[in-house]
């Protein structure tokens, strides 16, 4: 046994150190491994070492360049996609966030068992409708025009995903509703004025959530696009396609590429939120 | 759980359309396609405003819109819209049944998906004044691929679909590339790497295969049908490769068929020859250039006779959708798109290997090294058509033993043998 504290503290330091670095590394090494082998040269299109021999930027301008169109056309696909994200991430934002306030704030004689069947729907696995939202889509006449299509998919039952803001805007105290009630705002005003900018935190993450969900599914996209052409792929089709049986001898690179380039919105979108996140918790509630 | 509520308000608007959609179901049987016995003139049997989707793979895109073009001109007094979209033939039937009213009319898709198209009544039989025809014109297993139960159900569109050997001219010589040891032995000289997707059921049949064992159909309650092999023959050959494949462990290398063109690609060059597909050979010969070999499968040595190795060999078939709207026109469509003109003009712009009797003489084909081996090597496979589910695990394991297993005796293979039969039969 070790007495000093001390020499204890250190070994198990280590050993800590060593256990969470192993799982760090074995968690970020296919990241690099994207990373790397996207900007591999060479004629070989699958590696054939871990650390790439050539370098080259000829992958990243295939893929916004595309030789052939009709096989790769990573450019539409990436419009198609943001386009779908954008709409759907504004539209579902404000769906959830203001039926949070709702149920947060009002007080009306359905509330509760809205709230309830709310939470119920939520509990079914949504592939379980994927099917009939096909057909439905069809039977409206939507299906041929496919982002259309996906946005209402993605953003037309968002609101029921409000269990969370709910619970930030149950945080902030009523006395400011009060305190503004009394100055002469509207229940609107008090949405727009008060609570959303003390909800920054949540405001961020509802963006979040809301883009990345559409930017990078992958099942109900290709039921609704499958049958339709390329050219109305989203990036997460496009790209397993180019992994696929008839493609991935010749097209395994622009894959890595494009599969890092999906990476960029979600990444910048993060870091502009980022400061938002920080000063949305750090700033506002009562004093005293 | 978000598309719920969009689930919801839809299933109100649904409710305001349902009335209109019971009218869907009108015409599917009323035209029948050559019930008519309208004049040989006129093929469509009087339809006109014709609106036709067609599916087509990616790289062949352009060449079918210039072959609708051609199509229309035609028939310069009908009045014919064809739209022609991008869909993997993989995919084809994948996405044909989801929805078939969706779907495009004529569609390219590759053989094997045949019996789940033909599952789901999503093809109709080809009318008998063309299935003549088209049986006259195409190759006799092309045809059979798309044939169940004595109907013709697709217009055989190319015969290319299946594997052959490649090889690096600079250490495969085209004499060791006649026989299975030959390769072997050049690649081992070269201490380079011989490739074979062993454990991928597709390529792992050839070994039984060339055994003596042949697919017969499924039967009614989808049980896969073999032929009435010879046991002891089949498990012969079986060790006759698993020897090999232990004799030259250093050598043989089971894995993806990607990894064939990789390693030939880089530098320097690791794999000198493989078992390839021929969706690959564009990638192959760019990585090879001026060494680039294909040629038909090796033989084998089995007990002092040398054996061809016998492949699964696929098809691409050009159906029509049983749910469209103008069969007969889509017909025509499909005939024309699979004429001798429109598969001679894939085999000069994509390389595609005809089934046509007579375009396989066109020089584009026969100046064609991969393409002539993979022709070559259809004269000695099985087709890929009417086979279960059930079948590409179990063959898959069957040949991942014959590499991985230390113990290759006679018993063992036959016990392996046995068991992958049974498997495949879901016993």
């Amino acid at each position: 046994m070790i007495k000093s504290y001390k020499a204890r503290r250190i070994i198990s330091n280590t050993v800590i150190y060593i256990l969470l670095g192993g799982l760090g590394l074995i968690w970020i090494s296919p990241l690099v491994y994207l990373i790397l082998h996207s900007f591999r040269g060479g004629k070989a299109e699958l590696a054939t070492t871990i650390i790439p021999q050539s370098w080259t930027f000829d992958n990243y301008a295939k893929i916004f360049n595309p030789p052939d169109p009709n096989v790769v056309n990573f450019p539409q696909w990436f419009m198609n996609t943001f386009i779908i994200a954008i709409f759907s991430c504004i539209i579902s934002t404000l769906a959830v966030l203001m039926v949070s306030y709702a149920f947060s704030r009002l007080r009306f004689k359905a509330r509760k068992p809205l709230i309830n069947i709310g939470m119920i729907l939520g509990m079914f696995p949504g592939f379980m409708t994927m099917i009939a939202i096909y057909y439905l889509l069809k039977v409206m006449g939507i299906l041929s025009m496919p982002r259309v299509a996906l946005i209402i998919c993605y953003s037309a039952g968002a609101g029921l995903g409000y269990q969370i803001s709910k619970g930030f805007f149950d945080t902030i105290p009523r006395a400011l509703d009060e305190a503004a009630t009394i100055d002469g705002a509207t229940k609107n005003q008090i949405f727009w004025k008060i609570i959303l900018p003390m909800s920054k935190p949540i405001l961020v993450y509802t963006v979040l959530t809301s883009f990345i969900g559409p930017w990078t599914d992958f099942i109900l996209a290709k039921i609704i696009v499958g049958a339709q052409g390329p050219e109305n792929y989203t990036v997460a089709i496009g790209l397993q396609k180019l992994v696929g049986q008839e493609y991935k001898a010749q097209h395994f690179r622009e894959f890595l590429a494009g599969s890092v380039i999906v990476a960029v919105p979600i990444t910048a979108l993060f870091l502009f939120m980022q400061r938002y996140y920080v000063e949305g918790v750090t700033a506002g509630g009562v004093k005293g | 759980m978000k598309k719920f509520l969009a689930l919801l308000l839809a299933v109100m608007m649904l409710a305001s359309v349902l009335v209109a959609c019971g009218g869907d179901k009108k015409d599917t049987s009323a035209s029948g396609s050559g019930s008519g016995t309208a004049d040989d003139s006129d093929p469509f049997y009087g339809d006109d405003n014709i609106e036709l989707l067609v599916w087509a793979a990616d790289k062949a895109i352009d060449v079918t819109k210039e072959l609708c073009d051609e199509f229309k001109a035609k028939y310069p007094d009908k009045k014919i819209d064809i739209t022609v979209q991008v869909q993997g033939e993989g995919d084809a039937a994948a996405q044909v049944l989801n929805d078939k009213d969706a779907a495009a009319d004529v569609f390219s898709f590759a053989c094997d998906q045949l019996t789940r198209l033909l599952n789901a009544n999503a093809l109709t039989p080809i009318s008998e004044n063309r299935k003549e025809d088209v049986i006259a014109r195409n190759s006799e297993a092309s045809v059979n691929a798309a044939t169940v139960d004595g109907d013709l159900f697709a217009f055989p569109e190319t015969g290319d679909n299946g594997y052959y050997l490649v090889y690096d001219k600079s250490v495969v010589s085209d004499e060791d590339a006649k026989t299975l040891e030959g390769v072997l032995a050049a690649c081992k000289k070269a201490n380079r790497k011989f490739v074979i997707d062993a454990g991928n059921g597709f390529f792992s049949c050839m070994f039984p295969f060339t055994g003596g064992l042949t697919l017969e159909g499924i039967s009614d309650d989808d049980v896969q049908l073999f032929n009435d092999y010879d046991e002891d023959k089949v498990v012969d050959t079986l060790e006759a490769f698993a020897k090999l494949f232990h004799d030259y462990s250093d050598v043989f290398l089971s894995s993806e068929a990607t990894k064939i063109s990789t390693g030939m690609a880089s530098d320097p060059r690791i794999v000198a020859a493989g078992i390839d597909g021929s969706w690959n050979a564009a990638a192959v010969e760019d990585a090879l250039g001026d060494d680039f070999g294909a040629v038909k499968l090796p033989t084998i040595n089995v007990n002092g006779t040398d054996e061809q190795i016998v492949s699964m060999h696929g098809y691409k078939l050009i159906g029509v959708n049983s749910h469209s709207k103008h069969l007969d026109a889509a017909e025509v469509l499909a005939d024309f798109l699979t004429s001798e003109e429109a598969q001679l003009k894939r085999a000069q712009v994509l390389s595609w290997g005809p089934s046509n009797n007579e375009a396989v003489k066109d020089p584009s084909v026969t100046d064609n090294v991969a393409l002539s081996a993979i022709l070559e090597q259809s004269k000695y496979s099985v087709p890929q058509v009417n086979i279960a589910d059930t079948f590409w695990s179990p063959m898959g394991t069957l040949g991942n033993t014959l590499w991985k297993d230390a113990d290759f005796s006679k018993d063992t293979i036959k016990k392996n043998f046995e068991k992958t039969i049974a498997n495949i039969k879901d016993e």
